[in-house]
């Protein structure tokens, strides 16, 4: 059996797809999986590479941008139990560049263009959701607990939008988070968080968004259900219309 | 009056706009300033009703010297008026933006000394936003018809889209229910906005600097249900407007009453299914390649209840199925009920591979238990072919048996 192991962080992942694609093997009968330490786990482990995993990354552009691009989003999915998947995925990505995308009949494809959707739509999604508030100091900060890990894209966004504000974006999920200072980026971790108070200003300016919020629905159209279905409920939390519903 | 109270009454005096969208164009944040737009729009919550919102909609007043039967803010209705400064709206749209409540503003507004009085009230805001904040965020802005020429071309300078209420599907209905309004005063500036955003478009190929007009288009919105036009007539209009008007939109807005008047309808509640299956119609006229002609007729010239425009289509042409899905063209595939445009483009994309087996499609995304009755593939039906419509419309009811029963629209005596 063509069994391979990798040590679980995404530039493993990567090192080690790119290892077995050298290795000559057929890349559609290996098996590749995150190394439990367990007694009884059999197949040859990969080390992590980065020079490797930056080379694979580097040819995979060249060949198919497109499929780059899902490598992307994927990532921010911190799916499990796909890494199988995503080694095939790239292989037929070399194999066919970037129409790969479009092999939605293939399993394998499917399952890792679907993930990277996914992924994306929480993106997209959250572009609209994410809401910033004004802090006594005059920052903005932003808080949430997303699905995936999309803090990066996200944090570039609002630094073409909200360019000439400072804001900080936490992903309280993860205990990361980004400072825009008006010019840069800067990512970080979370050690503790304490919420600080928001200025005067900024509670009034809630207020009016929470008016607006609850006189622009007809009421003669009232549809929770829909309403849920656009925007699940998980997001509430920090959404300021919802607060105190 | 309270800033809060001003919102409370000029945002439910806009929400019977259906329109919301902030798609269309994608701009860079200017210089300075704040705000940017993207091309597919973004939507920042969804309100109790379940639409979306992603612009501030607000009136910029609601004092109306119009007395339209349908709307809430004619100038008999007896309820609160209250109008905005400039400076109170654009300050509104930059403490909303800043903290991602909204993609942009939507101002309309009711007309009270002329409508070039208020369209010029409204023009100012914009300016305003994008002059003095640098915002580069989204605005739509309300054309007041009857409201000058050079008033039209500011907004559309000033705005990504810019919008003309069409309001009722015939110049009778216009004439009985909103006989301040004219036809003509509607269409002029219509096609104003056609002629300077493709003047615009032509000026842009020669420069990139050239001012851009309005370059997330026009739209219009109409009601639905206050008046007795056929389903016909209506998608008729749109696809006039879409051909010769070059709309990017046409919005259908479900009759709520808000008032009494006997010239009006009295409906149980808002025909919220017949609003829905005009949406599918429009659609089907946009992007599936159908005609008016071809969805409706003279014979019925309503949009059926039970079925959705296109599976109504399929049962009427039986002869056009089963479409074999490992050959039939893109403009085929898209008249198969359960298959949409992306579905369609991924069957293309994927039988380049090799040919689709009856597992692939719902990989693919397509909506089997609509399309199983009317394709086969490489040559294999997946269900014995109906040959009987009547039994195939029985079994399609059946298997949509989960579609929410929306209530019938009453019409009473009297109408029409």
């Amino acid at each position: 059996m063509n069994q391979f192991l990798y040590d679980g962080t995404p530039e493993g992942l990567v090192s080690a797809i790119a290892s077995i694609l050298d290795g000559g093997g057929d890349p559609m009968q290996a098996h590749l999986a995150v190394r439990q330490d367990t007694l009884f786990e059999e197949g040859l482990f990969l080390r992590t590479d980065s020079a490797m995993a930056e080379a694979l990354f580097e040819r995979l552009r060249q060949r198919s941008p497109d499929a780059v691009y899902t490598l992307w989003y994927f990532m921010m999915a911190e799916a499990d139990d796909l890494e199988t998947s995503l080694l095939r995925y790239i292989a037929l990505a070399f194999e066919h560049g970037d129409r790969v995308n479009g092999y939605l009949t293939h399993p394998d494809v499917k399952a890792i263009v679907a993930t990277a959707r996914k992924a994306g739509r929480e993106l997209h999604r959250m572009k609209g959701l994410l809401r910033f508030e004004q802090l006594r100091d005059g920052t903005w900060l932003a808080r949430m607990e997303p699905d995936h890990n999309i803090i990066q894209p996200l944090a570039q966004h609002f630094s073409k939008r909200l360019r000439g504000q400072t804001w900080f974006i936490c992903d309280l999920r993860r205990r990361s988070a980004v400072r825009w200072d008006g010019h840069a980026l800067s990512f970080g971790t979370l050690e503790q968080f304490s919420r600080p108070d928001v200025s005067e200003e900024e509670k009034a300016v809630r207020q009016m968004w929470q008016s607006f919020f609850k006189t622009i629905a007809i009421p003669e159209r009232k549809n929770p259900r829909l309403q849920k279905s656009n925007m699940p409920a998980k997001y509430w939390k920090y959404l300021t219309e919802k607060q105190g519903e | 009056m309270e800033l809060q109270e001003k919102i409370t009454i000029l945002s439910g005096a806009a929400r019977y706009d259906a329109s919301c969208a902030s798609s269309g164009c994608s701009t860079d944040t200017p210089r300075g300033g704040t705000g940017n737009t993207s091309q597919g729009g973004i939507c920042h919550s969804w309100a109790d009703d379940g639409r979306c919102i992603s612009l501030l909609k607000i009136l910029l007043s609601n004092d109306c010297r119009y007395d339209c039967a349908y709307c809430v803010n004619r100038s008999s209705n007896p309820v609160p008026r209250a109008s905005f400064t400039a400076r109170e709206v654009v300050d509104l749209t930059m403490d909303f933006y800043r903290r991602n409540y909204i993609e942009g503003l939507f101002l309309s507004s009711a007309v009270n000394v002329s409508p070039d009085h208020t369209m010029e009230a409204m023009v100012r805001v914009a300016e305003i936003l994008r002059n003095e904040e640098r915002f580069g965020g989204y605005i739509h802005l309300k054309i007041i018809p009857g409201s000058s020429p050079e008033l039209v071309r500011r907004a559309g300078l000033a705005a990504d889209r810019i919008s003309v209420n069409i309001e009722l599907p015939s110049s009778e209905s216009l004439q009985r229910l909103a006989p301040q309004k004219k036809k003509e005063a509607i269409l002029a500036p219509m096609k104003l906005i056609g002629a300077e955003a493709g003047a615009s478009l032509v000026e842009q190929r020669k420069s990139r600097k050239a001012p851009r007009f309005a370059p997330a288009g026009q739209s219009t919105q109409m009601i639905i249900g206050a008046s007795p036009e056929t389903d016909l007539q209506i998608l008729r209009l749109s696809q006039g407007l879409y051909q010769r008007m070059n709309l990017k939109r046409v919005y259908y807005s479900a009759f709520v009453p808000v008032n009494s008047d006997n010239r009006l309808p009295v409906l149980a509640a808002p025909p919220l299914l017949r609003e829905h299956r005009l949406y599918q119609a429009d659609w089907l006229l946009r992007f599936y390649g159908f005609s008016a002609e071809e969805i409706l007729s003279d014979e019925a010239p309503n949009l059926d209840e039970s079925f959705d425009p296109k599976t109504a289509w399929a049962l009427r042409n039986p002869g056009f199925f089963p479409v074999e899905v490992n050959r039939a063209d893109y403009a085929t595939l898209l008249r198969v009920p359960g298959i949409g445009v992306t579905s369609a483009r991924r069957i293309i994309t994927a039988r380049r591979f090799a040919p689709i087996s009856p597992e692939g499609m719902k990989k693919i995304g397509v909506v089997m238990k609509r399309a199983k009755y009317f394709i086969t593939c490489s040559g294999r039906p997946f269900e014995k072919v109906e040959q009987q419509p009547a039994r195939l419309r029985q079994r399609l009811l059946l298997s949509d048996g989960t579609e929410a029963k929306l209530p019938r629209q009453l019409v009473l005596p009297g109408l029409g």
